[in-house]
């Protein structure tokens, strides 16, 4: 339908079906996020007039030693281990799973649970596992094997512990995702494959993971954007007083606003963690479209 | 003979191995709610038992499970938390599928000027971490509210309602608005490109029958994008019943807490790391609504992820 012949009942209709969100999300994310780029290039403690200092936030950010340095550093580690076996564990129970095993609606069920509670409930969960009382359930293990109890939680640890936390919570999301694009891979490629006399392994390789690849490039995607945004679980196990030793670009971005009222010098961690979540979409698009095989 | 007895041994193996992962996601789960039937004393004397509460129902026993829930369910306040994420969650999703499918709906089946724009403005949301837009806002709002409150200070007086503030800081009102706009490229996106897998005559047909477009719109293509909008409001419910960080910066005030907040700041309080009973409890209720709602619309949600995965 060219714009010609809408009735007029047509453009009404429009009107009201478009404006109501535009608004809204012009005014709640397109302003605020303008609002971001330009309180990023000021010095301004949100009270007293913002003074413009061009681009010394963010060259102070990345000045040797500083907290933001450390805490983009804990940022990489939060994406890297924990992503990693995350995918290495979703990909093998995808696999095992296609493979056909008993009960496969009841792992895959179950296997979301945690992604499905709040992550600060995960985070207390994890927090009361770890306890180091009576009551902690994994000191209480260590202790049975006659090992020493270990203060998971105290800020030198804690972003080790936070590892099994991610693994425990997250891996089902990926498998149901995996689990599906394994699932669309025509039957026909593995029988030939069968009849030519290759193992399950070289399936895997040749068939499975090829043919998968764009799925698995959104779940990478997934968890590196999760990764460099990450904040409920720190926040909530250092009880709201994160330490340079555990901050986060999320959490130092807190408290530089809130708690230090140097509003521009953490908004500009704002900035950068969007300049960070668009190349990294944008590399991995482009590797994407690169590999992506037709079927 | 030998490779089907090959085969059942390699399902045995992969049936084990993942059983034993299954253990490791639900075992912490139970532990949970295990020991939220247990008295603090009894955490402390038996923390891995089995509850007495189950071991040896009875009156006396109960008393211990009633005390835990009714300490946390009215004493530390975790139903107004409940009650508040109810609503603030409620309102946020009936808004976000209202507008979002009327907006969806209108880029996927009509061509206009400017009908592109709109509709990549909205897919660029997509990229922009909440963690951008939020410490604007936290100013934003100050200031709005001022110009609000002097708007309305007019209508006030002739009205004679007294000192009438707004403030869109630690109101529900406040952070819904933030919720439904955030959550609309999502929304918007998914719900445009399911609009546009429905078949093209419906429309019309509708139109000849002399119905308008709003009717044909909630009485013909609503129905028709149910699948679409169940599975858009089971991810964005999600997501919303567990927000944290907005909330801590928006929902200060203790009464305007939701779940997630009430329980990190009554987990925070120093005074009731020793109340086991209370901790285990709250962790409970935050916990139960979303496996509940999973649980009953797990399919939808699994076909929303197949949907995504299928397509890249």
């Amino acid at each position: 339908m060219s714009p010609k012949h809408l009735s007029r009942d047509t453009k009404r209709f429009l009107w009201i079906g478009i404006l109501p969100s535009a608004l809204l999300y012009a005014l709640f994310v397109i302003w605020p996020a303008i609002n971001a780029l330009m309180y990023s290039f000021t010095r301004w403690d949100g009270l007293s007039t913002p003074v413009w200092i061009g681009i010394d936030n963010f060259v102070n950010l990345f000045k040797s030693g500083s907290d933001f340095v450390t805490a983009i550093g804990h940022n990489i580690y939060l994406t890297v281990v924990p992503g990693s076996i995350i995918l290495t564990l979703a990909l093998f129970f995808a696999w095992m799973i296609h493979l056909k095993v008993a009960g496969s609606t009841l792992f895959r069920v179950t296997f979301f649970f945690p992604n499905v509670i709040a992550s600060v409930a995960v985070a207390l969960l994890w927090v009361l596992l770890y306890s180091t009382t009576e009551m902690g359930p994994i000191n209480n293990i260590r202790q049975a094997l006659h090992m020493e109890k270990v203060p998971f939680l105290e800020s030198a640890r804690l972003l080790q512990s936070i590892v099994p936390m991610m693994v425990w919570s997250a891996t089902g999301f990926y498998l149901v995702l995996f689990l599906a694009a394994m699932e669309n891979i025509p039957v026909d490629y593995y029988e030939a494959a069968h009849l030519d006399g290759a193992s399950p392994t070289l399936q895997f390789i040749r068939i499975t993971l090829p043919l998968m690849w764009d799925v698995l490039t959104t779940g990478i995607i997934f968890l590196i954007v999760g990764g460099l945004k990450f904040f409920d679980a720190v926040w909530v196990m250092e009880n709201g007083r994160p330490s340079p030793a555990t901050h986060t670009m999320s959490s130092l971005m807190y408290a530089k606003v809130f708690e230090e009222y140097n509003v521009g010098y953490g908004t500009a961690i704002a900035v950068l963690l969007f300049v960070l979540v668009l190349i990294i979409t944008r590399i991995s698009m482009r590797l994407l479209k690169r590999e992506r095989l037709e079927y | 003979m030998r490779g089907s007895l090959l085969e059942k041994l390699g399902t045995l193996v992969r049936t084990g191995v993942l059983g034993l992962w299954m253990l490791g996601v639900v075992l912490p789960m139970f532990w949970v709610l295990a020991t939220s039937l247990k008295s603090t004393k009894e955490v402390t004397r038996s923390p891995f038992g089995i509850p007495d509460a189950l071991a040896h129902p009875g009156a006396k026993t109960f008393a211990v499970i009633a005390e835990n829930y009714s300490k946390a369910w009215v004493g530390s306040g975790f139903s107004a938390y409940f009650w508040n994420s109810l609503k603030v969650v409620s309102i946020s999703l009936a808004l976000i599928l209202l507008l979002g499918s009327m907006a969806a709906y209108c880029l996927s089946r009509f061509e206009f000027r400017g009908r592109n724009a709109i509709y990549n403005a909205f897919v660029a949301g997509l990229l922009i971490p909440m963690q951008l837009i939020l410490i604007p806002l936290f100013f934003q709002y100050a200031d709005w509210s001022d110009v609000l409150t002097r708007s309305f200070a007019p209508i006030a007086r002739v009205l004679q309602l007294g000192n009438l503030t707004v403030s869109l800081h630690n109101s529900h009102e406040g952070i819904i608005l933030i919720y439904v706009a955030a959550s609309l490229p999502f929304t918007i996106f998914t719900l445009t490109s399911f609009f546009g897998t429905l078949p093209g005559g419906v429309r019309e047909a509708a139109m000849i029958d002399g119905a308008s477009e709003a009717r044909t719109f909630f009485s013909v293509m609503l129905p028709l994008a149910k699948p679409g909008l169940i599975t858009v409001a089971i991810f964005n419910f999600l997501g919303l019943w567990n927000e944290y960080l907005f909330g801590i910066v928006f929902l200060a005030d203790n009464k305007l807490k939701t779940l997630p907040l009430g329980l990190a700041s009554i987990s925070m309080q120093a005074q009731y790391k020793s109340d086991f009973g209370l901790m285990f409890a709250g962790l409970v209720i935050t916990m139960v609504p979303t496996l509940v709602v999973y649980l009953l619309l797990q399919r939808h949600l699994t076909k929303g992820i197949t949907a995504g995965a299928v397509k890249g």
